[in-house]
């Protein structure tokens, strides 16, 4: 089997907007994806959450689009659209009927030119009191929704960014100002720290010529801001152990570790190994777990790639009604030690293998996701072309590479473990103490 | 010297020509069993679905053995005569195919996605699932235990909360749609592997199966391979045409249910009542309307609650279409101290709607997104597959999809009216909130929207009632 190619080109214009193009006639759609090199771990102490914030900002109109105009006019086009902020990167993206592409080039390229020119306390409050809601929605409202907050804590020590989610403090959304706004527009969303990917039913020499058209003018920003050394040790050093009574009907812990850098051959080894440990109903971890021992209810186990000085492997599991806790974090555990104890066998291996062929296949269909991990491959590795060579790194893992990996990672010096128990345990502990 | 460079270009770029596209043509045949088979070739499409359609869902279960069609679902890739549950999915595994199979109100899927010079292999695992599942009690009784450890974690979540309150308020208890789909608690513990079988048994009747098949085909006789594996097939004991559903509402005037849960920081809102079965005359309009309702982002609805007061980070209005009349409903989850005006504005918007016409650029602006995102939609083998498994599912004719676009088209701002007149109806709907209930219920019985019930339920992992526990809706 194999999957198809993505052939593009990639240059620059003379601003340093790097601009990559692939053809695909297949279909008449072509997805538009805009990498910004810029994300939460930017972010200053105090003013956690505001890559994101910024993002929604971004929707808020510019010089010659209202306010939500720039969503109804892609829309109305036949178009999807979103943005996304995470540790690395910010991103925004439209997907469209091929004959639209020039309409979402002019729109982001009046965003990235002219962003401030539309900009009001208004329009900051109101998306200061949607983003609210959307913390609120995602994490605070929901059963286990700290965990996230609780456990990037412990991970990343407080000088690093990753120590901070994404999503922030409701304090520091309440403090961002216009300021913060205009100064964060000024130093990031600048043409030489983006990456435009365009994919689809396209004529590379066309869209060539639009990008300069739209976004030629759009001065570079020569001084944008260094990021420290976030290098770190590769392992914690310790364990973490934190236990939390919450308004949750069933125990569940969540366990997560330190693993390499995104880029680094040995990250691709790691997701190999949660993939034969949590992928699916054969895994590891599910098979003893769920269906032989039925100490739990459900298990995951999966890593985020990350280039800031080391990437996470998060993984969950939810005892069923009437099982202790620990005994699921010790099978939990036993089954990850075993993976660094010895090597898995050529037949896990090669059902893995087969698996992330077919996943490989499945994601690369559609347009929207080539273009995204094209942008994304240039803004964090510089190495667009990882887009096809990802996968033949995945065959490319052995067991070895495997075993030694998780014997580097899944160690209790480099773990942090957090348990949420239902709140009338707390009460009930309490009065045993009592 | 020439002028400055403006930093970006003032004008709007008018759109291209756009180039030709039609819903993939597809064929359709039968076997001499009756089984029904839809290919659909997708050249430079490698991976390929599968699907196998039987109109048999949910809805036509037995009402005291709610789901047993969901669990029946999940219980089918446990084991056949041949393999074991393990055996099936390494099978599975190492042809890199992912095997599947879930059932809904309407219909039931067994399916595989599989890179297309495996589909043999693969489709013989799928036909070994249909004709030789073996439900082992062991991993049924699994199953059946992790779906009522299902129920409590629902019943913490306040969305799968909203969502199970609002069923059980608009519609009448002898409808199936009263209920959760997956069957309730107790229903469920009545469940074992006989009534699963029962479940599958109730649907499995070549007459009314489909095979779904889509992907890069060239060069195969698919048809042949499902001749193969399926034209043997015979009618199951028990196998039944699927019947009429009820679905009746419960809502005479309009009132308020609030679930209470405290220390909630958002509510979880759902306004509406009965709404509409996929096959209506005005599918159409109805489409559209409910876009410019609450479908769109740039809605009526998102645009009031999110957009203009912040109240929450999403709001959407719209109808699912099943076999028959599923909810209409409007939902967000809204801030807490927001929850009596937030139920305002919906009210307000769903009276809007029915009061005048929506504008030209409304319009406009929902039927050019409707048609327009129509390749996006249908981009891959697996999109493909769906709408049509849909299509038998919901017994909607071969040119549905085809006609979709014109028929949207076509719609005019007086038929959106007419839909809304006829469709929405906020004086006779149902609002459901689950939250904090003592922060906002003075003012919302103060607010003159209807009626206000508070359920007090004692819920695991969380605080007592109050002393006023169990009312519920009337």
């Amino acid at each position: 089997m194999s999957v198809p190619r993505v052939s593009f080109t990639d240059g620059r214009l003379a601003n340093g907007l790097r601009v990559i193009v692939a053809e695909d006639h297949l279909a008449p759609v072509v997805a538009v994806n805009i990498w910004y090199d810029v994300g939460s771990k930017h972010e200053q102490p105090g003013k956690t959450g505001f890559a994101h914030l910024f993002e929604h900002v971004m929707f808020q109109g510019s010089a010659h689009v209202a306010k939500a105009e720039h969503i109804a006019l892609v829309q109305a086009a036949g178009g999807t659209m979103n943005g996304t902020t995470w540790f690395d990167r910010t991103n925004y993206f439209e997907n469209l009927p091929s004959h639209q592409l020039e309409l979402a080039l002019w729109l982001e390229a009046d965003r990235m030119g002219t962003l401030l020119d539309a900009l009001s306390q208004d329009n900051l409050d109101n998306q200061r009191a949607v983003v609210k809601n959307e913390k609120r929605s995602s994490y605070d409202n929901r059963p286990y929704g700290s965990w996230d907050e609780r456990m990037r804590a412990t991970l990343f020590p407080p000088e690093h960014p990753y120590h901070h989610t994404t999503i922030g403090s409701m304090d520091d959304l309440d403090a961002a100002s216009l300021e913060d706004v205009s100064a964060f527009f000024r130093a990031y969303y600048a043409p030489n720290n983006a990456v435009l990917s365009v994919v689809g039913d396209c004529d590379d020499a066309q869209v060539r010529a639009w990008a300069e058209r739209y976004f030629g003018g759009i001065p570079a920003n020569p001084a944008i801001p260094p990021l420290g050394d976030l290098s770190l040790p590769p392992v914690i050093g310790l364990e973490h152990r934190e236990t939390i009574y919450d308004r949750v009907p069933l125990p569940r812990i969540y366990v997560q570790f330190r693993g390499p850098v995104l880029g680094d051959t040995r990250l691709d080894a790691l997701e190999i190994a949660a993939q034969i440990l949590a992928g699916g109903k054969g895994s590891r971890l599910y098979r003893r777990l769920v269906r032989e021992e039925r100490l739990a209810q459900d298990v995951a186990l999966f890593t985020l790639g990350l280039i800031g000085g080391a990437s996470i492997s998060a993984g969950w599991a939810t005892a069923r009604p009437g099982v202790e806790i620990e005994r699921v974090e010790a099978a939990f555990h036993e089954e990850l030690d075993r993976m660094g104890r010895e090597p898995v066998t050529a037949d896990e291996l090669a059902r893995a293998r087969a698996l992330i062929e077919t996943d490989e296949l499945g994601a690369l269909q559609r347009v929207e996701e080539r273009a995204d991990r094209l942008s994304m491959y240039a803004t964090l590795l510089d190495d667009p072309d990882l887009v096809n060579r990802m996968l033949d790194r995945y065959l490319a893992v052995t067991a070895e590479d495997i075993q030694a990996i998780c014997a580097a990672v899944f160690r209790p010096d480099n773990r942090s473990v957090l348990t949420y128990l239902p709140e009338e345990m707390g009460a009930q502990a309490a009065e045993d103490v009592a | 010297m020439s002028e400055a460079r403006p930093i970006v270009v003032a004008e709007r770029p008018v759109s291209g020509t756009p180039r030709p596209y039609e819903f993939p043509p597809f064929e359709r045949r039968r076997l001499p069993n009756g089984l029904g088979l839809i290919l659909v070739d997708l050249p430079g499409r490698p991976l390929v679905t599968a699907s196998l359609v039987l109109r048999n869902g949910a809805a036509d279960e037995p009402a005291a053995e709610a789901g047993s069609t969901v669990l029946s679902a999940r219980a089918l890739t446990e084991g056949t005569e041949q393999h074991d549950a393990i055996g099936l999915i390494e099978v599975a595994e190492r042809l890199g195919a992912s095997l599947n199979a879930q059932a809904g109100w309407d219909g039931y899927t067994v399916g595989v996605d599989v890179p297309v010079e495996r589909l043999g292999p693969a489709l013989e695992l799928l036909a070994e699932v249909v004709e030789h599942p073996t439900f082992p009690a062991p991993e049924v009784e699994r199953i059946r235990d992790e779906r009522l450890a299902d129920l409590l974690q629902a019943k913490a979540d306040p969305r799968r909360r909203a969502e199970e309150a609002y069923a059980d308020t608009i519609f009448t208890l002898d409808s199936p749609y009263h209920r959760p789909a997956g069957g309730t608690q107790e229903t469920v513990e009545g469940l074992d592997r006989e009534r699963l079988a029962a479940a599958w048994r109730r649907g499995h009747d070549p007459e009314r199966m489909t095979l779904v098949v889509g992907g890069d085909l060239a060069g195969l006789d698919v048809a042949a391979m499902a001749g193969d594996l399926m034209a043997d097939w015979t009618r199951a004991d028990g196998a039944q045409a699927a019947g009429p559903i009820t679905s009746a509402s419960a809502v005479g005037k309009r009132f308020v249910r609030v679930v209470h849960r405290p220390g909630s920081v958002q509510t979880e809102m759902r306004i509406g009542h009965l709404g509409l079965p996929r096959r209506i005359p005005d599918y159409h309009a109805v489409s559209v309307m409910a876009a410019i309702l609450g479908g769109l982002f740039n809605s009526r609805l998102n645009m009031k609650l999110r957009e203009e007061r912040g109240f929450t980070y999403g709001a959407n209005a719209g109808f699912d279409l099943r076999r028959a009349a599923g909810p209409f409903t409007a939902r967000a989850a809204v801030h807490t101290e927001a929850t009596v005006p937030a139920v305002l504005d919906t009210l307000a918007e769903l009276e809007r709607i029915r009061d005048g016409l929506v504008t030209d650029a409304e319009l406009r602006a929902a039927r050019d997104y409707l048609v327009g995102v129509f390749p996006l939609r249908f981009e891959t083998p697996g999109a493909i597959v769906g709408a049509l498994g849909g299509l038998v599912i919901q017994d909607l004719p071969d040119d549905e999809l085809a006609r979709y676009r014109p028929a949207i088209e076509a719609v005019t701002a007086e038929e959106v009216h007419a839909a809304a007149q006829a469709h929405v109806h906020p004086d006779d709907a149902a609002i459901v909130l689950v939250g904090d209930a003592d922060a906002f219920f003075a003012d919302l019985a103060a607010a003159g929207i209807g009626p206000v019930s508070v359920d007090r339920e004692v819920v695991p992992g969380h605080e007592t009632a109050g002393p006023n526990g169990g009312d519920g809706a009337g």
